[in-house]
């Protein structure tokens, strides 16, 4: 597929009713396997645009599998083979010919541990834009301005630029690696428990941040909190066993689930 | 429903689900007491039992309510758990508020004398009036201890009839204060007694609203009965 470095939607049918957004990206017929295991079984559903969608469920219900299928992450493995579409910007991402680089500059991800890269602050950010951007040492240095406020860090960290984003705290970590996701402008962020390692403060800040970022981004998150994800998303998909068992918006799947197994799971009666 | 795999997350909820039915059985007696102060003429020892009654009633309201705010607190409850504790805590609301209405009920009908006319439309009228709205407690009661939703559309329109006779009590009273001014204080007493009657009805038709609030998720307040019913026959 070609991927476009345009931001404007493409305007994909509809199938699943919930969004009521324009689909950003449509999964139809998705099946995962590691190996010969199928982590991942005939999934369809819509990502709207400049919404937040949530995925919650139980360990190896097949949420972050899924996540993953949306930039091709599981492509560094080998062993690990997806099958169905993935439309996303005009074509399917499972194509054999997706520009791998180009789809994760579209669509960024950030992961459940902090993972900056030994390098200054704003080499971090940097990092990512110098590979499909150039720009000039002014531009640049706007560009880490922008994305380091965009990720709610530019206050925190505009005296210490030079200084190494190890030194940073946890959730200033978490923040850096938004802000270098944000640096290159994708369409789409994938946060993959992107506060399970963080304190309630710092969590606060990244579920805050995620309220801003909508605006101008779509959004999906992989959370085994699911107040998170009732506090943050604007559509919820419950997991289990690799199927999708119920995706609505979230105040009517944290108020009145239509299925059963929803309800035993956000109330805490499952297993 | 399944248990919670927190165990103690199921007695407090159980907690809150046996504290309303006890506070109910409360407000039954207490409302079974008003009626027989109606049926007498005088009796201080049933008004002493309705008020003591009273203040039982409001503790429990206060009890109830801070633990529907605990189990919030520190649980974060969500889908049928939170329209549990939120139906919990509407519900001990109407019952303290019938509470009230009751001991209303039992202080008037000790002032509420007066001529052959007026204690006919007491002691018929105004005591079958009370009997309904008691079989609407009741109602609505069993709908809570069993969780069904489907008596709901059967309690407003029992509604709707206490409705009617609260306005016949008002006509015949009317007619009978036209014609004799020594009547007007006594029928003033029976109409508070009658107004107090058809609130114990709203409240009781709130409590069946808020049982439909939790078993089907819908918020069926201010629907007509046939509106009531096409929701519970939904999914």
């Amino acid at each position: 597929m070609q991927i476009q470095l345009s931001r404007h939607a493409d305007a994909h049918s509809s199938k699943t009713p919930p969004a009521k957004a324009p689909v950003k990206i449509a999964i139809r017929g998705l099946d995962f396997h590691y190996g010969r295991f199928h982590a991942l079984k005939n999934v369809s559903l819509d990502i709207g645009e400049r919404e937040v969608t949530a995925f919650i469920g139980p360990s190896g219900c097949g949420k972050s599998t899924l996540l993953r299928t949306m930039n091709r992450m599981y492509s560094l493995y080998p062993g690990q083979r997806a099958s169905g579409e993935v439309l996303f910007n005009g074509g399917n991402v499972l194509d054999a010919d997706t520009n791998l680089n180009l789809l994760r500059a579209r669509i960024g991800m950030v992961f459940q541990k902090p993972t900056p890269f030994p390098m200054s602050i704003r080499d971090n950010v940097a990092f990512g834009v110098r590979l499909y951007e150039n720009l000039s040492a002014r531009a640049m240095d706007e560009r880490v301005e922008w994305a380091l406020t965009k990720a709610a860090l530019w206050d925190e960290a505009k005296d210490k630029l030079s200084q190494s984003g190890m030194a940073l705290s946890g959730g200033q970590q978490q923040r850096l690696c938004i802000a270098r996701a944000v640096a290159v402008q994708p369409d789409v962020l994938l946060l993959d428990e992107p506060t399970s390692a963080l304190d309630p403060i710092s969590t606060a800040k990244i579920e805050e941040l995620i309220t801003e970022l909508k605006r101008d981004y779509t959004i999906a998150i992989v959370t085994h909190n699911m107040q998170q994800a009732a506090r943050v998303s604007d559509h919820t998909a419950y997991m289990y066993l690799g199927e999708v068992v119920e995706f609505g918006a979230t105040d009517a799947l944290f108020f009145r689930p239509a299925r059963k197994e929803t309800e035993d799971y956000i109330t805490g009666r499952f297993g | 429903m399944n248990d919670h795999t927190s165990r103690q997350f199921d007695v407090e909820m159980e907690a809150i689900r046996s504290g309303v039915l006890t506070m109910g059985g409360l407000v039954e007696r207490q409302l079974a007491r008003a009626i027989g102060a109606l049926e007498q003429e005088e009796d201080s020892a049933l008004l002493d039992a309705v008020g003591a009654d009273e203040r039982e009633i409001n503790q429990f309201q206060v009890d109830i309510d801070q633990q529907c705010a605990q189990i919030i607190a520190r649980r974060q409850p969500a889908a049928v758990d939170l329209r549990m504790i939120l139906t919990v805590s509407k519900v001990v609301n109407d019952l303290e508020r019938i509470g009230d209405e009751v001991k209303k009920i039992a202080y008037k009908s000790a002032q509420a004398r007066g001529n052959d006319a007026l204690r006919r439309v007491r002691y018929y009228d105004v005591v079958r009036a009370a009997r309904h709205a008691q079989k609407m407690l009741r109602m609505a009661l069993d709908a809570i201890a069993r969780l069904d939703a489907a008596s709901a559309a059967e309690i407003v329109d029992l509604d709707d009839e206490i409705d009617a006779a609260f306005s016949a009590i008002m006509r015949q009273l009317i007619s009978y204060m036209m014609e004799d001014a020594r009547t007007i204080t006594p029928a003033l007493e029976i109409i508070f007694i009658a107004k107090s009657i058809e609130r114990i009805g709203d409240h009781a038709k709130n409590i069946a609203e808020a049982v439909v609030q939790v078993v089907k998720g819908k918020d069926v307040r201010h629907a007509s009965a046939d509106q009531i019913r096409a929701q519970i026959a939904g999914p």
